[in-house]
C-alpha cells in the first residue's frame, strides 16, 4: 500500500494510505484522547473524545474512523476543537464519580489524565443528580465491575465478541442507565482479565490486583511468561515497600505483534503468585539449611567420587543461557545429561488463541542446544543412577537415587537443595513455540543472594565469566549457530 | 382537492386486509405483468417517479436503489416498520387496512433490487399489526403470491427500542445484535445485512411502488410539488377535532390541513405550535406554521423538517416548558446509549428541562442547556443526537419567554 503524507497541527508524517488518524497519531507518540479506540479492536467510534478538525471538512471529525489521505490538514488544538473536546469530556464526567483517591485505577485512568488535563473543576451538576449504579459487581474470574466508573466505551464487549470469542459481556439497559453487565459467570474463555486492561477507567479492576499497590510505585520489567511454550511478553510490576522484600503484584500482557499482541491467558496473568510465594531460599542438606559453602563441598566431594553413577536431568524450563551453564557443567564432569519432560506436555490447556499445550516455555532452545530428549536414553541411565542432579526437572527416581535438586522452589525428596533465581530476577533468552528468540530481564531483588542458575554452577566451577551475559552470548552461538543475530 | 390514493386506497373497504378482497379491488393483478419486465426498467421507473422515502429523510428512493448496482448477490430488502416516532402512526394503517399493498410494493421492489429475501422490521409494540400482517403473508404463501419462485418474506418483530428506527440499528438488531447504530460509511454505499449488500426501506415507500409502477413515474410526479413528488400520508395528532391519518398531495399549507382535515383547533381556541413532522422535528410557533406548506422544500423554508409528515398540533393553552419535558424524556429513554454526547446529553438536558417545568432549575440552567444541545449536535454517530439539539433547539429559539 502507498505511503500519504498528512499535516497534524505542526508535524508532518507519512504513513500508508488508509490508515486510521487515530492510530497514526499513537503511533508517532502525538497525544490524542480517546477511550472506546484500541489499537487490537475495530474502531468503535462512540467515546467521541478523539475530535479533530480536518480541513474542508465542515464538522469536527473522530480520528478513529478517519482513514488518511494525502495532503490531509488536522488540527487538534484550535480553540474551538478544544471547546469540543472539553464538552465531551464534560458529558463524559456528569454521571462519573469523582474519587480518584480511591479509585484503584487513579495513575494509569485515561480519564483522570484528560480530566487533569482540560481542568473542568467546576461541575455544573449537583452530586445528587448523579445516577447511581452497582459499585461492586464481582463478575467472576477476578474481574470486578464498578458501573459508576464505567463510561460504557465497550472495549470490554467488543474484546470479549470478536478476541476472545465467549460474548459473556454485554451492555443492558439504554441511554444513561446502561451498564456492562455479565452473562452468567464471565469467563472470557480463560483471558477474562485482558478486560482489566483495556478498561480506560476505574470500571473493570483485577480482584487480585486491586488496592494491593499504588500503581505509581510499581517498577515494570520487560520479561516473558513462563506459563507455556507461546512465551506472550509480559510487564512484572514489582515493588519494595520501605524495608520489605520485593514483591511482584501483577503481570500485564506487553505489546508484541508476532507473539501475543496485547493480550495473555488469565493463568499466566496470576503465575506470578508461585514466584512470591514458598521459595527455596536457603541451600539445604537432608531437609536442614545450611551455608552455600557446606553444601558446595559436599557437592565437589560426590562429583570427584568416580565410583559413584552421577546422572543430570534439566527441563525445557530455564533460559538458553542457564540450559547452556548446565551442559557445559556436566561436560566437564562427564555427566550424561538428558532433557526430556513430558510432565510439561498439558493438551487440555491448549486453545486455538495463546494457549499451547506445551508448558515449558523453553523446548526449543533445549532441543537446539543438542540437550538429549531422548526418553529411553533417560529412562534407562537413570535406573543405573546413584545420584541425580536434578535442575528443576522433578522426574520420579528409584530408592536407590539420591536427588541433588538445583531449583526455585523446595523439593520433598532431595538430599541436598540449592535455591536459584526465579526468571523474575534475572535475565535470559527463549524460544518459544514459534521458533522465535526472546529476551526477558527481571530485576525483583530477594533480600537473599540468589544467583542465576548459570552463575551458581559457574561459582561451583570457579568460572566467573559464567556469570556475564558476553560469555553465555558467544558461548550459546558456539553451541548453537543458528543463533548468530536472533540473541 | 381531488387527487389519486397511492397507499389508502382500499383503506375504507371492508376486509380490505384480506387476501380475496385486495384482489377484487386490483391488488397484485399487473404483478405478473411487471415481474416480467426487466429489473433495470422498474428502477428506472421508480426514479423518474421523483419517490422520496417517507420515514422520515426524505432521500430518493431511486438513487437508493442504485447504490446496489455492481453488488453481489444475494441482496435484500428490509422493511423499515419500527414506526415509533412520536406523533407518527401512518404505516400502521397501511398494515392494518392493506397489508397485501406492502406485500406486492415487496415483490416489485425486490424484483427490481434482484432480492430474493425480505424482511421486515416491526416495531415491538405492533403486536395487532404484526398479526395481521403475518396473516396476510401467510395468505400469500398460500395463494402461491410468495415463495421460492419469486421471494421470500420474513417478518421479524424487534424488542421496542425507537433506536431501531435508525436503519443501521435495525440491521443489527436483525442480525441478533445489541440495536446500536453503525458508523456511516465515507462514501455513499448501500446497507449490509449479515454481510450482503441491503436497501432499508419504509413501510409507506414499498407500499407507493405498485401505484408507482401501476400508473406510471408521470402519475406519481403528477401529484405534490416539484421537488416533493407524490402524496404522503400525514397524521394529525393533539389539539385538533379530528385527529387522523389523511393521505394528500405534497405541498399543501399546513393552516389548510389543519382546518380542512383536523377539523380545526378542539374548544374554537387559537393554535400555538406545531410539531410539523413526528417529534424529532422543530417545533413551528403559529405565525411561522401560517405561510407554511407540506413539502420538503416548504417546510425547510418555514424553519422545521417535513420528517414523517406526522404532525402534533398544540394549542394557545399549552405550556411549551411541559411539552419539551414531555418529549425529552422520550429521548433520554431511547438513546440507546452507544455514544456520549447522546448518551449523557440527553440525560442531563432532560432533567435540566424537568427542572424548569418543576420550577426549580440551577441559576446556569439555560446556558447548560444551550451547550449540551451544541455538544449533540453533529457529534453523534446516528442522528438521534441531532434531532435531539433540534428539538431543544426550536422550543428555546421560538418559546424563550416560558423558559426564562
Amino acid at each position: 500500500m502507498s505511503n500519504v503524507t498528512l499535516r497534524i497541527d505542526e508535524h508532518t508524517l507519512t504513513a500508508p494510505k488508509g490508515s486510521l488518524l487515530i492510530q497514526v497519531m499513537l503511533d508517532n507518540g502525538l497525544s490524542i484522547p480517546h477511550f472506546c479506540y484500541h489499537e487490537a479492536l475495530e474502531a468503535d467510534g462512540n467515546c467521541r473524545m478523539c475530535m479533530v478538525e480536518i480541513e474542508g471538512q465542515k464538522r469536527p471529525q473522530i480520528a478513529c474512523n478517519t482513514p488518511i489521505k494525502e495532503g490531509m490538514i488536522v488540527r487538534t488544538t484550535t480553540p474551538s476543537i478544544m471547546q469540543t473536546k472539553r464538552a465531551i469530556l464534560e458529558l463524559e464526567l456528569r454521571n462519573h464519580p469523582v474519587d480518584c483517591p480511591i479509585c484503584d485505577q487513579a495513575g494509569e485512568c485515561s480519564l483522570q489524565e484528560y480530566y487533569m488535563e482540560v481542568g473542568l473543576y467546576d461541575a455544573h451538576v449537583a452530586k445528587s443528580d448523579k445516577i447511581h449504579k452497582a459499585k461492586h459487581v464481582d463478575l467472576g474470574s477476578h474481574v470486578v465491575l464498578d458501573q459508576e466508573r464505567c463510561v460504557l466505551c465497550q472495549r470490554c464487549v467488543r474484546f470479549v465478541h470478536d478476541k476472545a470469542k465467549s460474548a459473556d459481556l454485554v451492555v443492558t439497559g439504554r441511554g444513561a442507565t446502561s451498564v456492562i453487565s455479565a452473562v452468567g459467570a464471565f469467563t472470557g474463555n480463560g483471558y477474562a482479565m485482558n478486560v482489566v486492561d483495556l478498561c480506560p477507567v476505574g470500571a473493570l479492576t483485577s480482584s487480585d490486583f486491586r488496592f494491593a499497590q499504588r500503581v505509581w510505585f510499581l517498577q515494570s520489567d520487560a520479561s516473558i511468561c513462563h506459563g507455556c511454550a507461546r512465551g506472550c511478553n509480559i510487564h512484572l510490576d514489582h515493588h519494595a515497600i520501605k524495608g520489605g522484600i520485593d514483591t511482584l503484584y501483577r503481570l500485564r500482557p506487553r505489546k508484541n505483534s508476532a507473539v501475543n499482541g496485547h493480550f495473555m491467558c488469565d493463568t499466566g496473568r496470576i503465575s506470578y503468585k508461585s514466584l512470591n510465594e514458598n521459595r527455596l531460599l536457603e541451600p539445604h542438606v537432608e531437609g536442614h539449611a545450611t551455608s552455600f559453602s557446606h553444601t558446595f563441598s559436599l557437592l565437589r566431594r560426590t562429583l570427584d567420587d568416580k565410583s559413584q553413577t552421577i546422572v543430570a536431568l534439566v527441563s525445557p524450563h530455564w533460559s538458553l543461557e542457564n540450559l547452556a551453564s548446565v551442559k557445559l557443567f556436566c561436560a566437564r564432569f562427564e555427566i550424561p545429561l538428558f532433557g526430556a519432560h513430558e510432565a510439561s506436555i498439558e493438551p487440555s490447556f491448549a486453545d486455538e488463541w495463546l494457549r499451547v499445550a506445551d508448558r515449558a516455555p523453553n523446548r526449543a532452545g533445549l532441543e537446539l542446544l543438542g540437550i538429549d530428549v531422548s526418553p529411553h536414553a533417560r529412562d534407562r541411565a537413570l535406573s543405573r543412577a546413584q545420584v541425580v542432579l536434578d535442575f528443576g526437572h522433578d522426574a520420579t527416581l528409584s530408592s536407590m537415587s539420591t536427588r541433588y535438586y538445583f531449583g526455585t522452589h523446595p523439593h520433598s525428596d532431595a538430599q541436598m537443595q540449592l535455591p536459584v533465581a526465579a526468571y523474575s530476577e534475572e535475565s535470559g533468552h527463549l524460544i518459544n513455540c514459534d521458533n522465535i528468540v526472546q529476551h526477558y530481564s527481571g530485576s525483583v531483588k530477594r533480600s537473599e543472594p540468589l544467583l542465576s542458575l548459570h552463575a551458581l554452577l559457574g561459582l561451583l566451577v570457579m568460572e566467573g565469566a559464567w556469570a556475564t551475559q558476553p560469555f553465555w552470548h558467544a558461548t550459546l552461538i558456539d553451541m548453537a549457530p543458528s543463533l548468530e543475530g536472533r540473541l | 382537492m381531488s387527487h389519486d390514493l397511492v397507499v389508502s386506497a382500499r383503506f375504507g373497504i371492508a376486509n380490505s386486509h384480506t387476501l380475496i378482497v385486495a384482489q377484487a379491488h386490483g391488488a397484485y393483478t399487473q404483478l405478473s405483468t411487471l415481474l416480467a419486465q426487466p429489473p433495470q426498467s422498474l428502477v428506472q421507473t421508480v426514479i423518474d417517479s421523483g419517490l422520496r422515502g417517507k420515514g422520515g429523510g426524505g432521500a430518493p428512493t431511486g438513487a437508493k436503489w442504485q447504490l446496489l448496482e455492481g453488488q453481489a448477490k444475494p441482496r435484500y430488502l428490509v422493511v423499515n416498520a419500527d414506526e415509533s416516532e412520536p406523533g407518527t402512526f401512518k404505516d400502521r394503517h397501511i398494515i392494518e387496512h392493506d397489508p397485501h399493498l406492502l406485500i406486492e410494493g415487496i415483490l416489485l421492489s425486490c424484483h427490481a433490487l434482484e432480492a430474493k429475501a425480505a424482511y421486515i422490521y416491526m416495531r415491538g409494540e405492533y403486536r395487532f399489526w404484526h398479526d395481521r400482517l403475518q396473516s396476510a403473508l401467510d395468505e400469500a404463501y398460500g395463494a402461491g403470491i410468495l415463495g421460492a419462485h419469486s421471494c421470500d418474506i420474513t417478518l421479524h418483530r424487534g424488542a421496542g427500542a425507537y433506536i431501531c428506527g435508525e436503519k443501521s440499528a435495525l440491521l443489527e438488531s436483525l442480525e441478533g445484535y445489541r440495536g446500536q447504530p453503525r458508523l456511516k460509511p465515507h462514501r455513499p454505499e448501500p446497507e449490509w445485512l449479515w454481510g450482503r449488500a441491503t436497501i432499508v426501506n419504509n413501510v409507506e415507500t414499498i407500499a407507493s411502488i405498485p401505484y408507482i409502477l401501476y400508473k406510471g413515474a408521470q402519475a406519481y410526479r403528477a401529484m405534490g410539488t416539484k421537488e416533493s413528488a407524490g402524496t404522503l400520508l400525514f397524521g394529525l395528532s393533539g389539539h385538533v377535532n379530528r385527529p387522523g391519518v389523511y393521505e394528500l398531495p405534497f405541498g399543501m399549507p399546513l393552516l389548510e390541513v389543519i382546518e380542512t382535515y383536523g377539523g380545526g383547533i378542539r374548544d374554537g381556541r387559537a393554535l400555538k405550535a406545531v410539531i410539523p413532522g413526528g417529534a424529532s422535528t422543530p417545533v413551528l410557533t403559529a405565525e411561522q406554521a401560517k405561510n407554511a406548506t407540506l413539502s420538503y422544500e416548504g417546510m425547510k423554508l418555514a424553519g422545521s423538517a417535513l420528517g414523517t409528515g406526522g404532525m402534533i398540533i398544540m394549542d394557545e393553552s399549552t405550556s411549551m416548558v411541559d411539552a419539551l419535558d414531555n418529549l425529552l424524556a422520550f429521548y433520554r429513554h431511547e438513546s440507546c446509549g452507544q455514544c456520549t454526547p447522546c448518551r449523557e446529553g440527553t440525560h442531563w438536558a432532560s432533567s435540566i428541562v424537568h427542572d424548569i417545568a418543576r420550577r426549580q432549575p440551577r441559576s446556569d440552567a439555560l446556558p447548560t442547556l444551550k451547550n449540551i444541545a451544541r455538544t449533540i449536535n453533529g457529534q453523534t454517530i446516528c442522528v438521534f443526537g441531532p434531532a435531539v439539539a433540534d428539538v431543544i433547539n426550536g422550543f428555546l429559539r421560538n418559546f424563550p419567554q416560558e423558559f426564562a
